[in-house]
């Protein structure tokens, strides 16, 4: 009987015998899907002024603060502006301009001003005629100063109420990118 | 909770005396006790249908079927207000039986034991049986639970929650399956239990001493999911049952076989459920429908007196699609969708798509038990335990990447145990053990996601005692256990460039319990509770680092957290000042020092999505209180009324503000009518019930993105019946749920945000044993 017993500990100890292994080192995945970076350039229409605009993140969402570049625009000029997204996290970095190009249908740019005259115009459509918004058109009118917003939703409803107008209220999704730069408009 | 129909089987006593066996002249004679009050149960009906001879128990509660032949006898034991059970006898000589029933479905249960003892348990204790989970049949675990007075649920939509008991929930509440605690990803709030209701014998929460035998976090109570007891019939018997819902348009199939054959005995149940989008009040919620599939496999056999071998395997296999408003990018667009009447992307027609965002998860447990007893007070028992668990997490994503999950975690788990069962001298009750449990999380690199908690290895070592004696009208109840856990943790860190960060922790929790009861008179009697408990951080709350969508925030975990210490006392008290009334209240005070929760910060992060609020894992002194009363009402006749009541209270006692996910108070009452039998339609019955959850005011404005929903009354409504059609019973029900279709949210509910809780859901079901 007792060896039975003893037999039995014997048997349970060796089994839970103090072994410290460690976890595999972890594979550091590649985040192919982030945006770390968004630029925005703005030519003017006589192609004389050249504007870049910069919001840069690398982290993520860790704790250290975006990079963030912005420049001042002409009274009574129209811009011709483009938008570029970058994960620079990946080596050589990625264009992920591509991706929501070749999704149109699934994205949609906002813009939103609280500069008065300032007028933000879609120049592209997707394949269902609704705007995407990576190219637009940027006109002003007399001096002024406040911020711009650029959000960029994933699966938006495009066809809902005033969407396609660049309202934003009603158009559900899931912001891929919301900044926000702030400038003047000067003579 | 209290639908009172049930009818436990709780021990038979076989003793039979011989006689000369002669053919067709042999007797089963016996008494049928009601296990709560002691008394003989009069006019129980004995029918035997292979033989079509049967009795009906005399004022005694005495029966007596004669001129029986010997050989294979199947009884039928039932009496008003129960279900039937059936009992298998070998006749080979006149033999007496002593038969227990339960009219109430929540009973003091037995606790599984290895010997042939019975080691009771004096910490309250509810149990819900198989058969009033089968009426919840396409509810989920938590849910189903909530039918326990003081158990309520948390989680996002309708069928992913969890419990949550006298407060607690997730890490600081074990889940016990068939002995085994679950082993998932507890940290999530809308990580569900894999764990299938319908797979098991008896649902019950441990809320004191006994809770000390499992190794675990737990920081007090302890929810049991016990399989049925194996057959002791010879011939192959089951049951199936399928249940249709409106709401949803949910289907559920479930069976059972089982066998007590000469070899081996053995158990076959599987279950599928599968429904689509369910519908609030007015409007359907999109990609809120579910699958699942579960298996579950039981053999055992005994070698000899002395050795018995089990073996227990389930798989638990679930897609669950989570609301498709639901998934949102930053603060604006919470705030947006907070503002909307119906959630975005609501449809108006019924679908049956299961899209992203969704979860799939599998979950397998293998149980290996042997049994071995010295003699029959003295026992040891060997328990290995495998478990695996597989979760992915499906989010809607930019490219081609949907059908890649943004979590992919998988867990196993290795469980051993060596238990020692005896009662030694002057009738005390020993328990005691040694555990050894190995926990390997590993996030599968098939995101392109910096994962949310990290790989790691979790070992605990264990060890458990607990004794426990009666005598006249005091028992006591005593345990006390220690763990060592070592933890193994490499994460991969959130700054750039990113690089492999490891941590190792050890932490040493001892726990204690006490319980002491006193019976004044057979009508009253008194438990009182005391346990001290310690909690070590879990690794999500010292290492999670990143968005979470749980908390519809950027999610800091703390790496020098400390241990949480509980003291809980509570008080329990029951009387019956006569045979139709019931009482019982229970009042807790649990103190809980660095007591680890989520804190929102005075920081809003901006990145290039735009501004999250910052959560961080912190640790403060809170107290938890609450009350839990119950009434139950049984005048002779067809009528039954119940009544429950939950108060609960939970601060901040550093900063003297409340505890965020706290559940609110809410009231029970439940009217039960039973009609005679009309043709062969027998044990019809008619329940109405009401359930009032008031608003938890307990709560600050600034505790939350919007103002906890206001409070909700729902009333609903069951009617049953049963019906023997040639050798098989059939039980058919029919059930309204959110009878007048009522618009409400719950707190727990993280859904709320975005959407109304379930309308009116009507289910019917059919079930038949054989």
């Amino acid at each position: 009987m007792k060896f039975r017993l003893i037999a039995l500990l014997l048997a349970f100890s060796s089994l839970i015998a103090c072994s410290e292994d460690e976890p595999e080192t972890p594979v550091i995945p590649n985040e192919e899907e982030l945006i770390t970076t968004l630029k925005w350039q703005l030519v003017s229409q006589d192609e004389q002024d050249t504007l870049n605009f910069l919001f840069r993140d690398l982290d993520g969402d860790g704790g250290s603060a975006p990079t963030v570049e912005a420049m001042d625009l002409k009274a009574n000029t129209s811009y011709s502006a483009r938008v570029q997204l970058l994960n620079e996290i990946a080596n050589p970095a990625e264009d992920i301009t591509e991706e929501v190009s070749a999704e149109a249908e699934d994205h949609q740019f906002f813009y939103e001003t609280t500069i008065g005259g300032l007028a933000v115009t879609y120049g592209d459509t997707d394949l269902n005629g609704n705007p995407i918004g990576i190219i637009s058109t940027v006109s002003t009118t007399d001096t002024s100063s406040g911020s711009l917003s650029i959000t960029l939703l994933h699966l938006p409803d495009k066809f809902a109420t005033g969407v396609s107008q660049g309202d934003i209220s009603q158009a559900g999704g899931e912001s891929d990118i919301s900044i926000s730069f702030n400038f003047n408009v000067k003579p | 909770m209290l639908n009172l129909k049930k009818l436990l089987f709780l021990l038979i006593f076989f003793s039979a005396s011989s006689l000369i066996a002669q053919d067709c002249k042999l007797k089963v004679s016996g008494t049928i006790y009601d296990i709560k009050t002691q008394q003989s149960i009069v006019d129980a009906n004995v029918y035997s249908n292979d033989r079509k001879q049967g009795a009906i128990s005399n004022s005694q509660g005495f029966f007596e079927i004669n001129n029986l032949c010997a050989g294979e006898l199947h009884l039928l034991i039932s009496h008003i207000g129960c279900s039937p059970r059936s009992v298998f006898i070998n006749l080979t000589a006149d033999t007496n039986l002593v038969i227990w029933l339960d009219h109430s479905n929540e009973v003091l249960n037995e606790v599984a034991v290895a010997a042939d003892q019975q080691s009771q348990s004096l910490a309250p204790q509810k149990t819900l049986t198989a058969e009033s989970v089968s009426e919840n049949a396409a509810s989920d675990l938590a849910t189903v639970l909530e039918g326990l007075n003081g158990v309520t649920s948390i989680g996002n939509g309708a069928k992913i929650s969890k419990p949550v008991v006298q407060g607690l929930y997730g890490n600081r509440l074990s889940l016990v399956n068939n002995g085994v605690v679950h082993s998932g990803q507890q940290w999530g709030n809308d990580h569900a239990p894999e764990i299938d209701p319908l797979m098991a014998g008896s649902l019950s929460v441990l809320k004191g001493s006994a809770a000390i035998e499992y190794m675990g976090s737990s920081l007090g109570s302890v929810v049991l999911v016990e399989p049925r007891a194996m057959p002791s019939d010879p011939h192959v018997h089951g049951a199936a049952q399928y249940l249709f819902e409106s709401n949803g348009r949910g289907q559920v199939l479930n069976a059972r076989i089982e066998q007590k054959a000469k070899a081996l005995t053995w158990r076959f149940a599987s279950s599928l459920k599968k429904n689509g989008d369910q519908k609030t009040a007015t409007y359907y919620l999109r990609n809120t429908g579910r699958e699942e599939a579960n298996a579950l496999l039981q053999l055992e056999k005994r070698y000899a007196e002395k050795w018995q071998t089990k073996l227990y395997y389930s798989l638990n296999s679930s897609k669950l699609g989570l609301l498709r408003g639901s998934q949102i990018g930053n603060l604006s667009d919470l705030q947006l969708a907070l503002e909307q009447a119906e959630p975005f992307f609501t449809e108006d027609n019924f679908s049956d798509r299961l899209a992203a965002p969704r979860q799939e998860i599998q979950h397998h447990l293998l149980k290996v038990s042997q049994l071995y007893s010295l003699d029959k007070n003295r026992g040891f028992e060997l328990n290995y335990a495998w478990q695996l668990n597989s979760r992915q997490e499906f989010d809607l994503r930019r490219g081609d990447r949907n059908d890649f999950p943004a979590l992919s975690l998988q867990e196993n788990n290795h469980f051993l145990e060596l238990k020692y069962r005896a009662l030694i001298a002057k009738k005390w009750h020993w328990a005691s053990a040694l555990q050894y449990n190995l926990r390997d999380n590993y996030n599968v690199p098939e995101t392109g996601i910096l994962p949310l908690v990290p790989d790691y290895i979790n070992r605990e070592w264990g060890a458990y005692f607990r004794i426990y004696k009666q005598w006249q009208k005091w028992a006591v109840d005593f345990g006390a256990r220690a763990d060592y856990i070592l933890q193994n943790v490499a994460a991969i860190s959130i700054s750039v460039p990113r690089e492999v960060l490891r941590y190792r922790n050890e932490f040493f929790n001892p726990k204690a319990t006490v319980a002491l009861s006193y019976q004044f008179t057979e009508r009253l009697k008194v438990n009182l509770n005391l346990g001290y408990s310690q909690r070590n951080p879990a690794i999500n709350e010292l290492y999670s680092n990143g968005l979470h969508q749980g908390v519809s925030g950027i999610e800091e975990g703390d790496p020098n957290l400390q241990e949480e210490h509980s003291f809980k006392s509570s008080l329990d008290l029951s009387y019956q000042p006569n045979k139709h009334w019931n009482f019982e209240a229970l009042a807790f005070i649990q103190s809980i020092n660095n007591f680890i929760y989520l804190q929102p910060q005075d920081e809003l992060r901006l990145t290039i999505r735009g501004a999250f609020p910052v959560f961080k894992y912190e640790q403060r002194n809170a107290l938890l209180s609450g009350l839990e009363l119950q009434a139950n009402f049984d005048p002779v006749g067809p009528l039954r009324v119940d009544a429950n009541f939950s108060y609960l209270r939970g601060d901040n006692r550093e900063e003297e503000i409340p505890l965020v996910f706290m559940p609110a108070n809410r009231v029970f009452g439940a009217l039960n009518y039973q009609l005679p039998a009309l043709g062969a339609w027998e044990k019809l019955e008619l329940q109405v019930s009401n359930r009032f959850v008031f608003e938890q005011k307990h709560l600050l404005v600034s505790q939350d993105f919007v103002a906890p929903p206001p409070s909700y009354n729902l009333v609903a409504l069951k009617a049953s019946a049963e019906r023997q059609i040639a050798n098989n019973r059939w039980h058919f029900f029919v059930k309204v749920d959110n009878l007048f279709n009522v618009a409400y949210r719950d707190y727990l509910n993280r859904q709320r945000y975005f959407a109304d809780d379930l309308g009116i859901n009507i289910s019917v079901g059919l079930g038949l044993k054989f």
